[in-house]
């Protein structure tokens, strides 16, 4: 696997995200830049997909970076990948805005110390290609997947819905959409597990 | 539950928050016992789950988004213009507050003449008032080319009013003032004034100046503010009998 260091020109682009958050945890706006080039367009895409607004999506990305910036000194690297980290904190920026009856985002958001991250005993990747690549990977093998399986995991992920709830709302068995959701997940866990072996 | 009960999936839906509660407080459960295989199972899910995101058409945000976002977390940039605000601000503040004080200060000079020239008009308005009683009657004085001339306007109910010109010159500091001679006894002061621009005055005795048995008048050159009795010699005396 490529290793990323900083370099002596202090070039942030081929810093590894290790380095990428202990430069803004230094409070360095240039690193910044390098951290929304990496990840701003799969959670603009998630937030696009979910908000169906650009303008929402856009005001939702400002706010998750800007979020990142404020609480960069209390993510703890021994807890998971940024690139995780950030997609994690973004999908429940996401979801809150679904559940939010009221539909305003600010009101609703959980503060970043609430993201769920136990603790981790075996950070296996947590190269800054990592993340990308399983972003990747998914892309790939989503595309695989029978017209069953891609529904109930983007009703769960996207709208974050139940089994239960996507049963209701598919009108389909609780034990169907259980089996759909099981089979769609366990392959495209299986396609980033190859990824990861690469 | 252990975790040879919980299928691979459940993790990853346990991770998105999309299991129901009960099976959601199951597994919290049995992570507090700090099961070091679902911590991993976890961490894999957690993985899987930050992929998920990738279902979503990948779609590039506008290029302004990127300058938006480093501009807000850019706060030493920032802070130079938020320095000049301040500034700018202050010196408008300043300059306000200059503005404010000066017109203070006019108002106060404007409020200030205006007086004085409501003063001027009341005393011309009992002047003319006087003067046209028909039991007034006028004494006139001087005759010489460049002496004080003018007339004393004497009302029978003791108002006189002094109407003079080609008055001396008079420094800054000094005042005219209008003395009413009785037969017996000192002066009486009658007021203070200054000429106008033509070296021509209109003055009125004030109304509690009593007049009616005054032998004449007289003017004299006073410090500023006036005297009770007069300094310097009259300039001009104008018998009234």
């Amino acid at each position: 696997m490529r290793q990323r260091r900083t370099s002596i020109n202090g070039d942030m682009a081929d810093l590894s995200d290790g380095d990428l958050i202990a430069h803004l945890q230094q409070r360095r706006a240039d690193a910044m830049g390098t951290l929304y080039d990496r990840y701003s367009r799969p959670v603009y895409s998630v937030f696009l997909r979910v908000t169906r607004d650009t303008a929402l999506a856009e005001d939702l990305v400002q706010e998750l970076f800007l979020r990142v910036w404020n609480q960069a000194r209390a993510y703890n690297p021994q807890k998971g990948s940024l690139g995780v980290w950030i997609l994690f904190i973004a999908r429940n920026m996401a979801i809150d805005y679904v559940r939010s009856a009221r539909a305003r985002f600010s009101a609703k958001l959980r503060p970043m110390e609430e993201a769920e991250y136990r603790p981790a005993t075996d950070p296996s990747r947590n190269d800054p290609e990592s993340t990308i690549d399983d972003l990747r990977t998914v892309q790939s093998a989503f595309s695989y997947l029978n017209q069953n399986q891609k529904q109930v995991l983007e009703l769960a992920y996207f709208e974050g819905l139940s089994q239960t709830e996507i049963a209701a709302k598919l009108e389909e068995p609780l034990g169907t959409v259980k089996s759909w959701m099981r089979s769609g997940l366990s392959r495209l866990r299986d396609a980033i597990g190859r990824g990861g072996d690469k | 539950m252990n975790h040879r009960e919980i299928e691979d999936q459940v993790y990853e839906l346990y991770v998105l928050d999309v299991l129901e509660t009960a099976e959601s407080e199951e597994i919290d459960a049995h992570l507090r016992n700090g099961c070091e295989y679902c911590q991993a199972k976890l961490l894999q899910a957690r993985r899987v789950g930050a992929a998920l995101s990738g279902m979503a058409n990948q779609v590039e945000p506008p290029a302004a988004l990127r300058r938006r976002v480093l501009a807000s977390v850019a706060p030493r940039a920032h802070s130079r213009y938020w320095w000049y605000s301040i500034a700018g601000l202050a010196a408008a503040c300043i300059a306000l507050l200059a503005l404010s004080i000066w017109s203070v200060q006019q108002n106060k000079t404007v409020t200030t003449q205006l007086a004085h020239m409501r003063a001027q008009r009341d005393q011309l308005r009992s002047a003319l008032e006087l003067m046209s009683r028909s039991e007034t009657r006028a004494v006139q004085f001087g005759n010489l080319e460049n002496a004080p001339q003018g007339r004393v306007f004497v009302s029978r109910n003791g108002g006189i009013v002094f109407v003079g010109t080609k008055l001396p010159s008079l420094p800054t500091n000094k005042t005219f003032e209008l003395w009413v001679v009785p037969a017996t006894g000192a002066p009486l002061p009658a007021g203070t004034f200054r000429p106008d621009a033509n070296n021509a005055s209109v003055n009125i005795t004030p109304p509690n100046i009593n007049a009616s048995g005054a032998a004449a008048v007289a003017v004299s050159i006073e410090p500023a503010g006036g005297s009770n009795a007069p300094t310097t010699k009259p300039f001009l005396i104008v018998p009234l009998a």
